[in-house]
């Protein structure tokens, strides 16, 4: 009972970050109907800006907790200015363009990952541990700052949630998704939307980094497992559909904990491919994917 | 007064100096040996392959500054050549064929990775080219391939000596979990690790595998706590993955020894794992603040951390050994052609990195002498800082010697 509980608690640690991140990616896919391969570029740069401003403001005498805030509000920023620049310089032209802008995400993987590792340099870096200590549930002992960070995520994604279905925003967004060409004879401004859509997506991706800085190993590369991860969640649970990502990360993160206790992380790994397939083959557009 | 036959005679005298110039750069690029490079240089390992080419080009300017390489009555110096080869077989094919083919590069200073190696193997031999390689698999070495040498310790010679090490300072250890990442690295490193463990009288009661680039390590670090061994080996994972599966172990409770034979560096690994990395023993990884370091490493490895952001390993200082070996070795065979310095190479001594004097051999393991004779040396992560434990030295070394 006891592994059964652990296995389960790091399946939710895990998967909170992967919902996240796939948030992004179908996102942007459910506004602009593009796969966009630079999202982890920005989750990214979020996580190795708050692995060298956290010891900066640290060396400054600015306490432990202060100065990661502060260096994650600065992190997420820059990460969605970046963002902005490649929305307003690239993705712009290559909207509903699944090739041009598949080409052009990867294009910006190699630059940026290039750019990154010019600038940011291919030593790893870590943040020092926010918050000290293990806490225990049913048994169960996790870091608190894993828990507290997985608990920030979880209310992250009911904050998008909350927006998607409530806000004015939202119903925009969702209406842009479901027919563009029908929403904006509603009067739906569909640029502005794509463009504050594409926004949230890379915010999202960039607060994922963010939380994920003093858990993890960060470096120019981490992006690459969580954008192959993010993309089989939204797969499995459809290209577009906000609940298919949430249900696809859960999916691929119990897979992962569960295969990797019970086998090892690479029979997991292959694992989640072969679902994938299945789940393909019955249901091509993923779980909860439309037509 | 600037007359017309002053200006004239300044332009003269200008001129010949231009030519003299550049005559002498002339004659100084035909004494250039390119040494080829094939290393990673983006990617999770592109520190390793920075460092290499830090270190290469380090070896490269040390030597021109004691006066090149001298054969024939000719003076040659070395330049460092480095292509990305990503750490895979497809990437590493490309660059062999740049190196060999397109830039006609006969020398190959180091390779990493044993994939892109092989891939690199198949076409140096057939064309001749004299390849010095960091690879660890055995199954890259022996008569069939008389122009490659290895030029740092692999899993054969650290292992053996090295879990001997473990099992006399813990006496009590019985069983141990080993964890390795699935590629041709790993998997040649685990067969090994499994023999010299069970050798030293302990027990392998499992062994794992995992993709390299993984974040998540507590899956696989709930399996190995359960398995409740005495002794967790990380063998050949790399030193920032392995501080974070320590990591994931202490918060779950488990206590034990721990190792990574072939762990090469201490930073990486103690920045991800922290104090629960305390303890853990190593095989390939070099201690630079220590009564044993000489000045001249302290003021490489100072160098080398200003350019690249972290301490030098093991892996990277092989690309200046293999430098000096082939100073030696032309020099020995008083030859530049590949296959005469190869030739040379196990006759040759040579001060390493290591600060003692090198040679190749293990004839007796691999049928030919092609495995660089160096010290293993064993070393302990105590109260957050790296500290050498033992140094061993083979008997074939302490008979060159």
């Amino acid at each position: 009972m006891q592994t059964a509980l652990q296995l389960l608690f790091t399946a939710l640690q895990i998967g909170s970050i992967y919902i996240l991140f796939s948030l992004g990616l179908t996102l942007i896919f459910g506004v602009m109907k593009i796969v966009n391969f630079a999202h982890g570029q920005f989750f990214t740069l979020s996580a190795l800006l708050v692995s060298v401003l956290v010891p900066w403001f640290a060396h400054h005498d600015v306490p432990l907790l202060p100065a990661y805030l502060l260096a994650a509000v600065i992190a997420v920023a820059v990460s969605v200015a970046l963002g902005m620049l490649t929305y307003q310089f690239g993705f712009r032209f290559f909207q509903r363009d699944l090739s041009g802008s598949f080409i052009l995400s990867i294009g910006l993987v190699l630059l940026l990952e290039g750019a990154y590792l010019h600038y940011f340099g291919g030593a790893v870096r870590t943040v020092p541990p926010i918050i000290a200590g293990d806490v225990s549930i049913l048994g169960v002992t996790l870091t608190s700052q894993r828990l507290l960070l997985g608990l920030a995520a979880i209310v992250a994604t009911g904050a998008l949630y909350w927006i998607l279905m409530v806000t004015q925003f939202g119903k925009a967004m969702r209406a842009v998704a479901i027919d563009h060409e029908a929403a904006m004879l509603q009067g739906i401004p569909f640029k502005r939307i794509a463009f504050q859509g594409f926004a949230v997506a890379t915010l999202l991706g960039a607060v994922a980094g963010a939380l994920l800085a003093p858990i993890s190993v960060i470096s120019p590369t981490l992006g690459a497992d969580y954008l192959i991860k993010g993309f089989i969640a939204v797969i499995i649970g459809g290209l577009g559909s906000v609940p298919g990502a949430i249900i696809g990360s859960l999916f691929i993160a119990l897979v992962e904990s569960i295969g990797g206790f019970y086998f090892d992380p690479s029979i997991a790994n292959l694992t989640i491919f072969i679902l994938v397939m299945l789940v393909l083959m019955v249901r091509p557009h993923g779980l909860l994917g439309n037509r | 007064m600037f007359t017309k036959d002053r200006i004239a005679k300044v332009l003269a005298g200008s001129a010949a100096a231009a030519l003299l110039t550049c005559g002498a750069s002339a004659s100084h690029a035909d004494e250039i040996i390119k040494l080829g490079l094939s290393i990673p240089l983006s990617g999770a390992a592109a520190n390793w392959g920075k460092g290499s080419e830090w270190l290469c080009n380090a070896a490269a300017k040390e030597v021109a500054d004691a006066g090149g390489v001298k054969v024939g009555g000719k003076v040659y110096n070395y330049k460092c050549v480095a292509y990305d080869n990503k750490y895979n077989a497809a990437e590493g094919t490309k660059v062999a064929q740049t190196l060999l083919n397109r830039d006609g590069i006969r020398f190959i200073g180091g390779s990493l990775g044993t994939a892109p190696v092989k891939a690199l193997q198949s076409l140096s031999e057939r064309e001749g080219a004299l390849h010095f390689t960091t690879a660890w698999g055995s199954s890259i070495k022996g008569p069939k391939f008389p122009l490659t040498f290895t030029i740092m310790n692999t899993v054969n010679e650290i292992s053996f000596p090295l879990t001997r090490y473990v099992k006399e300072a813990n006496p009590s250890i019985k069983t141990v979990s080993l964890l390795n990442p699935n590629d041709a690295t790993g998997q040649e490193t685990e067969a090994l690790a499994r023999k010299a463990w069970t050798a030293a009288g302990v027990q392998v009661i499992s062994s794992d595998w995992y993709d390299r680039g993984t974040t998540e390590f507590q899956p696989i670090a709930s399996k190995m706590a359960a398995a409740k061994a005495d002794v967790i080996d990380l063998a050949s994972t790399p030193p920032a993955d392995s501080g974070v599966v320590f990591k994931e172990l202490k918060v779950l409770g488990w206590k034990g020894v721990q190792a990574v034979q072939v762990g090469t560096g201490a930073e990486g690994i103690i920045a991800t794992g922290g104090a629960a990395v305390d303890g853990t023993y190593m095989g390939a990884a070099m201690v630079f603040d220590s009564a044993l370091t000489t000045p001249k490493q302290k003021k490489l490895n100072d160098a080398a951390k200003a350019a690249i952001g972290e301490s030098l390993n093991s892996v990277q200082i092989s690309f200046y050994d293999s430098v000096m070996a082939l100073k030696a070795a032309m020099e020995a065979s008083q030859s530049i052609d590949p296959k005469l310095v190869a030739a040379a190479l196990p006759t040759v001594k040579f001060e390493s990195f290591y600060g003692v004097a090198s040679g190749f051999g293990g004839k007796d393991v691999y049928g030919t002498p092609q495995q660089i004779l160096i010290p293993v040396i064993v070393t302990q992560i105590k109260n957050g800082k790296l500290t050498e434990v033992r140094r061993i030295v083979s008997e074939e070394m302490k008979q060159r010697k």
